[in-house]
């Protein structure tokens, strides 16, 4: 019926409706440069692991003040993993080595992209990125929110291409209606009447956004104080995380988000417990810890997985850095995780130096596609994964719950 | 109008007067000086009801360009239609101007391969931007939306972005407006199509227990002919598999003059007898089993049933009359696949005129409409996007549309609840176009002032901005509403900043959702 149709003193306004979509969200944490998980998530027990890295090695637990952190016989944490230690223990977090693309390519751009599509060199999907694809076939003929999707940064991730909506943002200040004046009340009390009297399918869904962004502006401009005293740490990932956890709290919808730790790419004097890798593994810790601090009264309501596009290699270079290698250890958080273990067969399988498919490299023992479907249908209940990732075989891997 | 030489002079003068200036400024001057700007006055629509002009320039183009619809009152309906029916005989240099810049565009589809594939899909995406902003084909340009999501390429599979831009030039754009036969030939070895359900792995050699990769086959028969429920088996969506055996693609080959064509490989090719859909094709066939396979399912009753109905839920109704289907689609049979003459049944119809105002708009039309109306200057840059600021590929994608990016095949939906989602940023969109704060968006606000017109009231000056927008008179709740916006910046002196909220709330209304 078109908007003419002046009835609206018939029409009763509509409630927001909370979709089912959106009360668990995916926090998928892209680390980008290939990260060296190998000092994140130390082989503290292979003696090859030391030899291969004379400089670069973290030092097996209990050995000195900076020694790694046990985790079970086998693997322990870099030092400044500290703050996850307590959600490995309580069984939150997993791990599973041996995670990667089939890409030989070393590439960063070509793995990330081949990751983030959801491909393999043998079969490519239709198109799109895996949770766009994700997102499309959850919504089927219904809208999502306008929130289901959420990255942070300035640019879409390739993961989100396809997504029926998908909002990039820095902060949650950017979800709003930016009028000419300033000052959206007249907009917005404009638009209430016009789509408050369209008795259609649009009319509806207009109200809808307008008290999302009711919602939104009520939360606007105000210093957000994060949960139990938990505190981000002062870097954009720690900032992302903050905002995501807002979003979460604010109960919008938000069924997918992204956000990046950049800068793992560390050819070059990486360093072991002080430098670039180790300063880049303290954020990505101590803001995932802030993030369940945070959120500890919503831990039913979202699960962060944590992936990089390779892992480098075993033995440090003559510049006391990593080459690009192969495998790398995949980590979920959240309540459906079946954590506190280390999944993949010991000891870790590293290629040949002389390999061409990944020298140095550790074997992948993981199809990534299938820990990503795992973690996505254990996170956001029933996927047809078989559609997601067409053409992959979508082994289970015995990660989440 | 214009000729070329004047045009070519004036051009020369043109970029002499504002050398300093970029390539773009000029642009920008000459074709505003050459039509691309906004008449001095503006008759718009005295009535409730959707002027019927404004109605066919909403669905055949993508909204009027202001003095579009005092042409096309000119001319009649009828007349216009027969004119965009020839899309070639419309000069269109104005538009060139602006989207023949792009030389990835122009290239094969192997030579392709040579540019970065961000360049790729921004010059690919700008163009079909600007095409269907500034184009006077605007039927064909509509048609070009069309065609591109019937047969559906997602520029990030594979190499697919390599490959769009040709098919987008030889297979879309050649045939948007001719004969549908030859589109969905074109389409079929087409290389981006080849490597977009995967016909180019399709196989069977000799003495092997290769099967065929059915892929293409079935969405062929599914998606671009026959439809879901066109009556074929699964045992036909195999044979034309075996049909299409040998056709493939590769960009190792050989020869590099022709890299990048997709070609038969006879021994890939199984060339014993078929039967598709009741229909023997006799061994030994070869390459020339396609032009067979495409031949039975383009003539089958089945397709012209399915592209009938697709046509008239883009352009009629998402339910339409069964009626102007089966008018539709007995055109489509009686010419065997003339687009042409089909549209021409689509578009003359009662049930046409009768359905105004009931679509949604898509968010690409919704975009390139409220562009349009406002006579927008842009050549579409693209940068790092940043929030109310924004470049317009960007707000496509957060509308959901983003140009060449719907994952699977079956193109971007026409059925409205996937687009509801979105409105926010539709609305963003329409503040800031009318703030100026699209980077590179700029919209001539003191000449559509005067064409619309400052005489009359609070009311009146309201009503002709709106009929403008959404060609019919608001009604008195709109009115009131849109009262209720202005009200509230009255007496605060800024009268740039009362209109911008105004014009923002009618391109943000519900009615300019519509079409």
């Amino acid at each position: 019926m078109p908007a003419s149709s002046s009835i609206s003193q018939l029409v009763v306004a509509t409630p927001p409706v909370m979709p089912e979509a959106g009360k668990h969200t995916l926090v998928c944490v892209f680390l980008r440069g290939g990260a060296d998980t190998m000092n994140i998530v130390v082989p503290y027990a292979d003696d090859h692991y030391y030899s291969a890295r004379p400089t670069l090695s973290v030092k097996r637990p209990g050995t000195s003040t900076d020694a790694s952190i046990r985790l079970d016989d086998h693997y322990a944490f870099h030092p400044v993993m500290k703050p996850l230690e307590a959600a490995f223990k309580e069984g939150r977090l997993g791990m599973v080595q041996g995670v990667g693309t089939d890409s030989t390519s070393g590439s960063h751009f070509e793995c990330q992209d081949q990751m983030e599509h959801g491909d393999s060199e043998k079969a490519h999907p239709t198109g799109g990125g895996w949770l766009g694809r994700f997102l499309r076939s959850r919504t089927g003929d219904n809208a999502a929110s306008p929130l289901s999707a959420v990255a942070i940064g300035t640019k879409l991730p390739e993961s989100l291409r396809g997504a029926p909506s998908v909002s990039v943002l820095e902060h949650l200040d950017d979800i709003a209606i930016k009028t000419p004046s300033g000052d959206p009340a007249a907009v917005t009390g404009a638009l209430r009447r016009m789509y408050g009297a369209d008795v259609t399918l649009l009319g509806q869904r207009g109200q809808q956004t307008l008290d999302l962004f009711n919602r939104m502006s009520t939360l606007h401009g105000q210093p957000y104080t994060p949960a139990n005293e938990a505190v981000y740490p002062k870097h954009a990932f720690g900032d992302g995380l903050r905002e995501l956890a807002r979003l979460i709290k604010a109960g919008v919808g938000l069924e997918v988000a992204c956000v990046d730790l950049n800068g793992w790419d560390t050819h070059f004097l990486q360093g072991t417990t002080v430098g670039g890798h180790a300063a880049n593994a303290k954020v990505l810790a101590e803001g995932l810890a802030a993030f369940e601090i945070d959120l500890k009264s919503e831990r039913d309501r979202y699960t962060v997985m944590i992936t990089t596009e390779f892992g480098r290699r075993i033995y440090e270079n003559a510049s006391a850095g990593t080459d690009h290698g192969r495998g790398f250890t995949f980590m979920a958080l959240g309540d459906k995780v079946k954590g506190g273990r280390i999944l993949g067969s010991w000891p870790i399988g590293v290629m040949d130096e002389t390999n061409p498919l990944g020298p140095g490299g550790v074997n992948i023992q993981y199809d990534f596609r299938d820990v990503f479907a795992e973690v996505l249908s254990g996170a956001m209940g029933t996927v047809e994964g078989s559609k997601i990732f067409p053409g992959a075989g979508l082994a289970s891997v015995g990660l989440m719950a | 109008m214009h000729t070329r030489r004047t045009l070519i002079k004036t051009a020369a003068l043109g970029t002499g007067a504002v050398a300093l200036s970029s390539c773009e400024r000029s642009i920008s001057v000459i074709t505003q000086a050459f039509g691309q700007s906004v008449p001095e006055h503006l008759a718009v629509a005295q009535s409730t009801q959707i002027d019927p002009e404004f109605h066919l320039l909403s669905r055949a183009a993508f909204g009027p360009w202001p003095g579009d619809l005092e042409r096309a009152k000119e001319m009649g309906r009828q007349a216009w239609i027969e004119e965009q029916l020839e899309p070639t005989l419309i000069n269109d240099e104005l538009c060139d101007l602006r989207a023949r810049r792009f030389e990835s565009l122009f290239f094969s589809a192997g030579d392709a391969y040579e540019f970065k594939k961000p360049v790729l899909r921004d010059e690919l995406t700008r163009h079909s931007l600007l095409r269907a902003i500034y184009s006077r084909r605007q039927l064909f340009e509509v048609m070009v939306e069309f065609w591109t999501d019937h047969l559906n390429i997602d520029l990030e599979k594979g190499d697919c972005i390599c490959l769009k831009p040709s098919d987008d030039r030889d297979v879309i754009r050649k045939h948007a407006l001719g004969n549908f036969h030859d589109l969905i030939r074109a389409s079929a070895s087409s290389p981006a199509m080849l490597v977009y359900l995967d016909g180019k792995s399709n196989k069977v050699r000799k003495g092997t227990q290769d099967k065929p990769n059915e892929n293409y086959a079935r969405e062929l028969m599914e998606l671009h002919t026959l439809g879901v429920h066109g009556g074929y088996t699964q045992t036909d969506v195999r044979e034309a598999a075996r049909c299409l055996s040998g056709w493939t693609f590769d960009m190792k080959r050989k020869f590099a003059l022709h890299r990048g064509d997709s070609f038969f490989k006879a021994d890939w090719h199984d060339d014993g007898a078929k039967t598709v859909l009741g229909q023997t094709i006799a061994a030994g066939g070869r390459e020339k089993d396609l032009d067979r396979l495409v031949e039975i399912v383009c003539r089958h009753s089945s397709t012209a049933k399915f592209v009938a109905h697709k046509l008239c839920v883009r352009f009629i109704s998402q339910s339409p009359a069964q009626s102007i289907v089966d008018r539709v689609a007995a055109e489509f049979t009686r010419t065997g696949g003339d687009i042409k003459s089909v549209l021409r049944v689509v578009l003359n119809s009662d049930e046409f005129m009768a359905s105004r105002g009931e679509l949604l708009k898509r968010p690409f039309r919704f975009m390139v409409s409220a562009l349009r109306a406002m006579a927008a200057d842009t050549h579409v840059h693209g940068s790092p996007f940043r929030h109310g600021t924004g470049q317009l590929t960007e707000y496509l994608a957060r509308m959901g549309h983003g140009l060449f990016q719907y994952p699977t095949p079956d193109g971007y939906p026409d059925h409205e609840a996937p687009w509801m989602g979105t409105l926010m940023w539709r609305w963003n969109f329409a503040m800031a176009l009318v703030d100026g704060k699209l980077g590179d968006v700029q919209v001539p606000m003191t000449d559509l002032e005067k064409a619309v017109g400052q005489k009359g009231g609070r009311d009146e000056v309201a009503s002709r901005w709106w009929a403008h927008l959404t060609g019919r008179l608001p009604t008195a709740e709109e009115l009131s509403a849109l009262a209720e916006a202005t009200d509230q910046h009255a007496g605060k002196g800024d009268a740039r900043t009362a209109r911008a909220e105004l014009l923002g709330v009618m391109l943000a209304s519900p009615a300019c959702q519509r079409c």
